[in-house]
């Protein structure tokens, strides 16, 4: 019996009709259809083209007064409600590598249609890598190209970013550096993958950084926004 | 940096240990997964998995069965100090209980206390409200008084926490400690030790004496790794004893084939019969409750218990019924005074101690009441007893909260379902069985 990774029930696997008349090869989601619907998905038309969370507006308030960086677009593809917060908690923190697969189609599939020369995800820092034992990010983006452009600076990262205030974070320091030589940025458009957008701290740093080496344009991909 | 004490037949996860006085104590470090063809086995729950599912980058691998303790990975190691039986030296009767046994459990008592001796596995099948508790008592002290180290272990944290003040009154002398997931304390070498049974992962050839009470409950019947907990927490010669009123089919199966011993006591200390379970059928009682109403036949009942003044404690299926029925009950009965519990409450305690010193009469409770615990002179009503969330054991169990203390050995206990299921009627037997069984051994005197 395959049982749902969330919630630790049964989970049947119901092709439709098309699909065995197809003779298709079919992957069974590794959740079950009920966790699968408590996430909400923010669809690229209803979402805010500077942060990425769901807006009615072309720019949502926050970005329209903060309007310091314009160049800089984010894509989300979840709003970050508790279902989300419970998965990520089970897949950072506790460390359930088999989670990886749940968000991996929605990667791909925003991959393809965001048209990037190249993808690079944000990397996470030695000592949470070594004990978490993969980047959370590259499990995501298993089976696409990926190039590690950037690295985490040696910091005294006692606080980790979600452990912070809103303020702090907007004061954090530039946590990268470049990983390659800048040449290999000029004139690309270069994609950022990340977990959570939360104030675009992160991988607004991130962003600066691959414009300073020369990059074309820097747009952002996160699971979730909030 | 850790003192020896901590880790004496214990195993804690980590990639290197330091001891603080390590004289004389040789460290034991155990891979924490082996490493097989196309499996990983892990060392503290004993689950395996297949390794493709749960390699990580760098080739290594977890086991994603036993998160709650922390993660295992295959490049940690788990470390323990064998149990060296370090306790002050102390009198013969540690035994500070001066209750008397009947003569049945008496009988019962003394067969645990001999496989407690010969470090047996074995089964103690008795009612609910049999004194399960006061027939551990000689087996225990006798343990004790031999410098051994006991575990009192359940899958329920109110089980433990209902059952350290009685072993704290009856073994005054003996230090204790009570372990479980959120409690505020830390660990301590004692020599005896009360904990939920997730805690035994944490355990490597502890204990000479190891007793699982409440065997067929949630999570311990369910979850493969908590019964190899079990059996890595005690010592290779130490003894396990089982304890419930309701084993499983795979105990009773265990015991058909002669590969698990089991005394058996089917009366209550007081000498009373078990409440035998009515039942009333209902039109729709799901219908009726998703309108915030009661069946007709409920209301009937229960107004006839408001009016002889007795308390009772309401069953419903599910934590959404709970407001529903309170709903209900408030708009019928507005005098009665109540309270609704469940799992998740924050006030869960609270309210189960103002149910006992009769500050409210009625409270309404999923299935988290079904056991370990003893209220005097209830009655006890199911709303939706053919709901598939209740088992045959969860209603043995819910009818046993009846008629516990020798004061008050009777009480109604009155299931609602649309139809008499499979296993409301395999309940009504196991209860009539044991009853018909007692009076032929003449362990009850009444009709």
């Amino acid at each position: 019996m395959q049982t749902c990774l969330l919630c630790h029930r049964e989970n049947l696997y119901q092709p439709t009709l098309w699909q065995l008349l197809n003779f298709q090869t079919v992957s069974q989601s590794p959740v079950c259809t009920g966790c699968w619907q408590t996430f909400e998905p923010i669809p690229a038309d209803q979402a805010c083209q500077g942060c990425g969370r769901r807006s009615a507006e072309k720019k949502c308030p926050d970005c329209q007064k903060w309007q310091a960086d314009s160049s800089f677009s984010n894509r989300a593809l979840y709003t970050y409600n508790a279902p989300l917060k419970r998965y990520m908690s089970q897949y950072k923190f506790n460390g359930d590598y088999r989670l990886r697969r749940v968000f991996q189609g929605q990667f791909q599939q925003a991959v393809k249609t965001l048209q990037a020369d190249l993808i690079v995800p944000i990397p996470i820092n030695q000592s949470t890598r070594k004990q978490r034992g993969f980047n959370q990010v590259l499990g995501f983006l298993e089976g696409v190209e990926t190039l590690a452009g950037l690295a985490t600076v040696q910091s005294d990262k006692s606080v980790p970013q979600s452990a912070k205030t809103r303020q702090q974070r907007l004061l954090t320091a530039q946590p990268f550096k470049l990983n390659v030589d800048e040449e290999v940025f000029r004139k690309k458009r270069v994609l950022l993958v990340d977990d959570i957008y939360t104030t675009g701290r992160t991988i607004r740093h991130a962003a600066e950084l691959l414009i300073g080496a020369g990059a074309r344009e820097v747009i952002g991909l996160t699971l979730a926004h909030g | 940096m850790i003192d020896a004490e901590q880790l004496y037949g214990r195993q804690i996860l980590a990639d290197e240990v330091h001891l603080n006085n390590a004289q004389g104590v040789q460290l034991i470090r155990r891979p924490a997964l082996a490493i097989q063809d196309r499996w990983v086995l892990c060392q503290r729950c004993g689950q395996r998995t297949l390794k493709k599912e749960v390699r990580l980058p760098g080739n290594k691998f977890y086991c994603p069965h036993c998160f709650q303790l922390g993660r295992v990975t295959s490049d940690q190691w788990l470390w323990s100090l064998a149990e060296p039986n370090l306790f002050m030296p102390i009198a013969s009767s540690p035994l500070s209980w001066r209750g008397k046994l009947t003569p049945a459990q008496a009988s019962c008592s003394q067969q645990v206390r001999q496989y407690f001796a010969a470090g047996r596995t074995h089964l103690l099948w008795a009612v609910t409200g049999a004194g399960k508790t006061e027939m551990l008592f000689p087996g225990i002290q006798w343990a004790l008084s031999h410098g051994l180290r006991v575990g009192i272990a359940s899958p329920r944290v109110d089980v433990c926490l209902e059952l350290a003040p009685r072993f704290e009154a009856a073994f005054k002398s003996i230090p204790q400690i009570v372990l479980y997931g959120d409690m505020s304390g830390t660990y301590e070498y004692r020599q005896l030790t009360i904990c939920t049974t997730h805690q035994l992962l944490r355990f490597y050839h502890a204990f000479d004496v190891l007793v699982i009470d409440e065997v067929d409950a949630f999570p311990f019947a369910a979850d493969p790794g908590l019964s190899f907990a079990a059996e890595q927490a005690k010592k290779e010669s130490g003894a396990l004893l089982y304890l419930t009123a309701t084993p499983s089919r795979e105990l009773q199966r265990q015991e058909k084939q002669n590969r698990l011993t089991v005394s058996y006591l089917p009366a209550r200390y007081h000498g009373h019969a078990l409440p035998e379970i009515k039942v009333k059928t209902t039109g729709n009682w799901r219908k009726r409750l998703n309108q915030n109403h009661l069946p007709g036949k409920v209301n009937r009942t229960l107004s006839q218990l408001i009016m002889k003044q007795r308390r009772f404690l309401i069953f419903v299926p599910h934590v959404n019924d709970l407001p529903r029925v309170e709903t209900a009950l408030k708009k019928q009965f507005p005098p009665l005074k109540l309270a609704t519990v469940h799992a998740t409450d924050p006030q869960r305690h609270e309210k189960v101690q103002w149910m006992r010193d009769q500050q409210i009469d009625c409270l309404i409770t999923t299935t988290i009441l079904e056991r370990g615990v003893t209220f005097s002179d209830i009655d006890v009503i199911v709303i939706g007893a053919d709901d598939q969330v209740f088992s045959t054991a969860a209603l043995v169990q819910i009818a046993g909260r009846v008629g516990r203390k020798a004061d008050f050995p009777s009480g109604l206990v009155q299931f609602f379902a649309d139809s008499q299921t499979k296993v409301i009627r395999e309940a009504r037997r196991q209860i009539r069985f044991v009853n018909r069984k007692a009076r032929q051994e003449k362990l009850i005197g009444d009709v």
